[in-house]
């Protein structure tokens, strides 16, 4: 059986591959995929520990999970779309009307 | 009536509130019917607060008047009102001033009327809601409150840098009452927990029998420290005070010169002093430093300026430095003296800021060259001003000269070196005022628009008529002052130097036998016989007021 | 087979919500666009209702659904002040969306459903159902943060609130499931008895403490985590930046509050210190960008995140007594807020122009009560006594005092001090400035007279009438704040 820690530790990459991925990137939907497997990074881990002490909650806990990334999926794509129709580019970096 | 005696601070502090709120209601165009109102609340004011004079029982030095309600339980503060001697005077001062300053505002102000009568009789609660609070709390929320009023009345009225003048005031103060309310917390976690309260007597009570420990006790005397010397102001806090008096307008400088100034001072002794004595003893020597400073920079800053009223608020930190002198002799000659000055400071000084807006009004300039010969075209003016600048000065027979001397005295019994210094500050202030009065009033007429100038009418006379007789029935008979300071000056003394001096329950001082032989302290029971021996013997006093003779 | 009986009392002000936000949208297509603003008095009788049901809640306290909900006099106190921000804010966009052209009943639905997420944040007692409640906040907050749709600058709040909180909350949920793997529960109560038992990893335990506070710092914006408000609040639509400032920020804290000393008292020492500096950190970087504005949302913005630092000021006293005067400065600062950012509301034209504080020029002698009500604002945002700025802020730095935290208390005291500089501005260009003297020209039809809807001014009057009544008579309020914190703590 795979221990524990291989998971949590792929997780935290994952983790750290949606936070690197979200400063680095420029196009706003690739910024929200960074943020998409930040989620799924911390679904792994849920999954992991409730294999790991054996209680269902953990599992539960990422059908929650999955339910409002794909509601904030939802509301963030319409929210990406009405400034494309605005600006006409996916650019983070045209985001600037207000100085920061 | 019964009511009336019991809730006479109540009401002497909300009579101004009313008609703020009545003036409300008044359309703006109406300006003179809002001038008639609030004049009448005013007056009013005045009114209701008189009778604290006549019923305030001599006899006993503590407080008086006493009101008190719960207020916000939880935490344990009280709505409690009280005054003793020192707060008596305070607020009959700030009724009178506050009376003549609404009155001397009739012509002046033009612009925004309504709003203008209404924030000078909220500004006149918050003073005397301050000088009448025993419970830190209530203290506190009038304390700051009163800061709002004055902001607008110098932002909105006043002239020049008006702006600046008005945030300046407003910043300093607010951060030095916020160091101090960091400082009654202190005290008031010092209380054992379940009988905590902002209650004023219970505090100083608690204080008495289990001290704080001396570092946190220095650390809470500074707090308040910092409070209160903003507001005197003394010497290095000072710098906000020169710009709000001269951008105020007439009655917002008599206001602040007359009464606000003397919160920091009467915060010094109603909580400084009793409260923590030794921390107070601990500091005399910076603060008897501070005041010295004061008094010959505020003087020799004043004798350097070009405009009337800068000079005049240049002259308040002189004076100011006086009361704080007298306050730190800690013993009654220098504490009676300090109160006494208070009040004097606000006759004279209020009424030269009455003096200098009169002009103003007609001129509109401050500038001290545009003014000559003006006792030519303006005698009556020139008689008022006479008198009220001799007042401010110490001559003999009017009212600064009782306080000062009497400060004097107290600081020769502790230093020749603190009385030499106070002494020069005499003379330089004799020189900058009667320096200021020569280039002013005497001369031939240079300026072609001073011809035409119109002398007093009967309200402007109103103004300063009453103010010059408070000035001579002090200078002459002080005694009805003195007799009211006595006791309470006595508390206050005999907190600050248990070892030296003792007093019954009632204020009066016990003699010590030994004490008998040592003519110092026996010389000293009361104000009231060094006041009189001034008046039977007034040239043996010529030497506290060389300034006048020279000239 | 029966159904188990499931109780609905312990969410019955959040089921009136739901099902009046659902009503709100439905009868949105058959509504006349004339008409539409009966929609906005229907949500407005929700939250009515709500409130209602609310009280209704004091009567039965306890833990229901497996723990997942508590009721308790805390909740039910955030209830109270959530559904009253909600009924504010309806009332005060009623004028602004009919005037900015987007009088979508969207916009009151996503404020009920927003609620919702608020109160089940409030009354949470797991991490799961935490997480949960601030989506539901988040989510409908960023639709209204973009609410304007064709305005660049609201688009553009809507983006980086949308990017930073889903960012943030991947953290504070990273935070739960390192905590759920330590402590095998989310349950709050079973965490502290489980950190208490010493027999978990500890390593796991802060990290997860760490990232769950990085996320609440998000949501409540204390540094390092407040770049995002200035921009946030600055492009979202007036009502919505009032309301955002007080709402999901108060809901932040209550998690905030319930987590840390229902959960983790046990680590108090270790995350004191976090807030200690974050706590200096927010009120000075607030206050000092603060100084700095032109535009008076933007100045307001920092304002909201120097207050954030000043209830940290209260947090890291750690007594109940600090948690009590949170409760009550939230509902403080909430209605002085909410009556300010209505002011600018009435005061500005469409397109959101006027918002900058030199075009406040004049206001004070056009429309003197709205100034004078403005004013009163400022000032109780100053901590001015007799204002409820001022006994909130009294109490919170009294809570400081009493754990001993006195350079903290200085600092907050001097910051609070320094505060009243740029809150002053506005009065001077109300007061002591003439309309055009700042060197703009305005439109003739700017200046125009100002129509107040009589919804406005019922706000702005409600909210002067709450900041003197918490100023003068603070006690009810603060006892009963008193009495929850205790089961707080």
């Amino acid at each position: 059986m795979v221990p524990l820690n291989y998971f949590l530790i792929l997780a935290a990459i994952l983790f750290c591959l949606g936070v690197i991925g979200f400063v680095m990137k420029r196009n706003l939907i690739t910024m929200f995929m960074s943020i998409e497997l930040m989620l799924n990074s911390v679904n792994l881990t849920f999954v992991a520990f409730s294999r790991h002490i054996n209680v269902l909650s953990g599992q539960i806990f990422v059908f929650f999970v999955m339910v409002i990334a794909a509601a904030e999926a939802a509301v963030g794509l319409a929210i990406i779309v009405a400034f494309y129709r605005n600006r006409e580019s996916l650019n983070v970096d045209e985001v600037d009307r207000m100085k920061l | 009536m019964d009511f009336f005696r019991q809730h006479i601070l109540s009401i002497t502090t909300f009579t101004p509130l009313v008609g703020a709120f009545l003036l409300l209601f008044v359309g703006k165009e109406n300006k003179n019917a809002i001038r008639w109102i609030a004049n009448l609340f005013g007056f009013l004011g005045l009114l209701v607060s008189l009778p604290l004079w006549f019923w305030y029982n001599r006899a006993d030095g503590g407080f008086q008047f006493i009101e008190r309600h719960e207020w916000i339980k939880t935490i344990g503060a009280n709505y409690s009102l009280g005054a003793d001697g020192i707060s008596l005077l305070l607020i009959l001062l700030t009724t009178v001033l506050g009376a003549i300053a609404i009155l001397s505002s009739w012509t002046a102000i033009e612009m925004r009327v309504k709003e203008y009568y209404i924030f000078l009789l909220l500004l006149q609660v918050g003073m005397i809601g301050v000088f009448c609070s025993l419970d830190f709390f209530l203290f506190y929320v009038f304390w700051e409150v009163m800061l709002v009023p004055m902001y607008f009345l110098i932002g909105v009225w006043g002239s020049d840098r008006r702006l600046y003048s008005a945030i300046k005031f407003f910043l300093y103060t607010l951060v030095g009452s916020v160091v101090m309310l960091l400082g009654i917390l202190v005290l008031y976690f010092h209380m054992p927990e379940g009988q905590r309260t902002f209650d004023y007597i219970q505090i100083m009570n608690y204080l008495h029998a289990s001290p704080l420990a001396s570092n946190i006790a220095r650390f809470v005397w500074l707090a308040f420290f910092l409070g209160f010397a903003i507001k005197v102001p003394m010497f290095p806090f000072h710098t906000w005070l020169p710009d709000a008096h001269t951008d105020a307008p007439t009655a917002g400088s008599v206001i602040l010169a007359g009464v606000l100034l003397k919160m920091g001072t009467y915060g010094f002794i109603r909580f400084s002093l009793p409260l923590l004595p030794n921390e107070s003893q601990y500091f005399k020597g910076m603060m008897a430093a501070l005041a010295i400073i004061g008094i010959v920079y505020g003087a020799l800053v004043a004798m350097m300026q070009k405009d009337w009223k800068r000079l005049v608020a240049y002259s308040s930190v002189s004076h100011l430095g006086f009361v704080m002198l007298g306050m730190f002799c800690f013993n009654p000659n220098g504490v009676n003296g300090s109160v006494l000055q208070m009040i004097n400071h606000g006759i004279s000084t209020g009424g030269l800021f009455l003096i200098v807006g009169l002009v103003y009004e007609r001129r509109h300039t401050r500038m001290i060259s545009e003014y000559s010969g003006l006792s030519h075209v303006m005698p009556v003016y020139a008689t008022y001003f006479m008198i009220i600048m001799l007042s401010s000065l110490g001559l003999p027979l009017l009212n600064g000269f009782i306080g000062e001397f009497t400060i004097l005295q107290g600081a020769f019994q502790v230093s020749y070196t603190w009385a030499a210094f106070a002494v020069s500050g005499i003379i330089l202030g004799a020189a900058y005022l009667l320096w200021l009065y020569q280039r002013t009033m005497f001369g031939e007429i240079t300026n072609e628009k001073n011809k035409t100038l119109k002398d007093l009418n009967f309200r402007e006379v109103a103004t300063l008529f009453p103010l010059v007789v408070l000035a001579l029935w002090i200078g002459i008979y002080p005694k009805p002052f003195f007799e009211i300071l006595e006791r309470p000056v006595n508390k206050v003394v005999a907190t600050v130097q248990p070892d030296k001096f003792t007093v019954d329950s009632m204020g009066n001082l016990i003699v010590p036998d030994k004490a008998k032989a040592n003519p110092l302290p026996a010389s000293v029971p009361a104000g009231t016989e060094a006041a009189a021996a001034i008046q039977r013997d007034l040239p043996t006093t010529q030497s506290a007021t060389p300034g006048v003779e020279k000239k | 087979m029966t159904l188990p009986q499931v109780p609905i009392l312990p969410i019955l002000p959040e089921l009136i919500l739901t099902l009046f936000g659902i009503a709100v949208m439905l009868f949105d297509p058959f509504t006349a666009k004339p008409h539409k603003s009966w929609l906005s008095s229907l949500a407005f009788i929700g939250v009515l209702a709500a409130l209602a049901g609310n009280v209704l809640l004091l009567a039965a306290e306890g833990e229901y659904y497996n723990g997942m909900i508590i009721v308790d006099s805390f909740s039910v106190f955030f209830n109270f002040l959530f559904l009253i921000i909600a009924g504010l804010s309806i009332l005060a966009s009623r004028q602004y969306l009919v005037r900015e052209g987007v009088n979508h009943s969207e916009y009151y639905g996503l404020l009920l459903f927003a609620t919702v997420g608020m109160c089940f944040m409030g009354g949470a007692n797991e991490l799961i159902m935490i997480f949960i409640g601030l989506e539901i906040t988040s989510i409908s907050t960023y639709v209204l943060a973009g609410f304007r749709r064709t305005d660049l600058k609201s688009n553009e709040a809507a983006i980086k609130y949308f990017l930073l909180g889903s960012f943030a909350t991947a953290f504070l949920l990273y935070g739960i499931a390192l905590m759920y793997g330590a402590t095998h529960t989310t349950h709050l109560s079973q965490i502290s008895s489980a950190l208490l038992t010493g027999r978990i990893d500890l390593r796991l335990v802060l990290a997860g403490t760490a990232l769950m506070m990085v996320g609440f710092s998000f949501k409540v914006a204390t540094a390092p985590f407040q770049i995002w408000t200035p921009d946030v609040y600055e492009g979202a639509p007036i009502p919505v930046t009032g309301w955002m400032s007080v709402g999901p920020k108060a809901a932040g804290f209550a998690a905030f509050l319930r987590v840390f000393f229902v959960a983790l008292p046990a680590l108090d020492q270790k995350w004191f210190w976090v807030l200690w500096v974050s706590s200096v950190l927010t009120m000075t970087i607030g206050n000092t960008a603060a100084m700095l504005q032109s535009n008076i949302k933007r100045m307001l913005a920092y304002s909201s995140i120097a207050h954030a630092g000043y209830i940290l000021v209260a947090f890291a006293a750690l007594t109940p007594n600090g948690i009590a005067s949170i409760m009550f400065y939230l509902l403080a600062y909430s209605v002085m807020n909410l009556g300010a950012f209505a002011v600018i509301s009435a005061w500005s034209l469409s397109g959101e122009r006027r918002v900058t504080i030199d075009e406040f020029a004049g206001l004070g002698y056009r429309q003197p009560w709205l100034a004078a009500a403005f004013t009163v604002f400022l000032l109780g945002l100053t901590g001015i006594p007799l204002t409820a700025g001022f006994t909130g802020k009294f109490f919170m730095f009294r809570a400081a005092i009493n754990s001993k935290l006195y350079w903290l208390t200085i600092i907050a005291l001097l910051n609070s001090a320094a505060s009243l500089y740029y809150y002053l501005r506005p009065t001077i260009a109300m007061y002591m400035r003439e309309p055009g003297e700042s060197g703009r020209t305005s439109a003739p039809q700017d200046s125009a007279p100002l129509q107040i809807s009589m919804a406005t001014k019922v706000v702005i009057a409600v909210s002067v009438l709450a900041v003197f009544y918490l100023g003068l008579f603070p006690s009810t309020i603060l006892d009963f704040a008193q009495s929850s914190a205790f089961l707080v703590h």
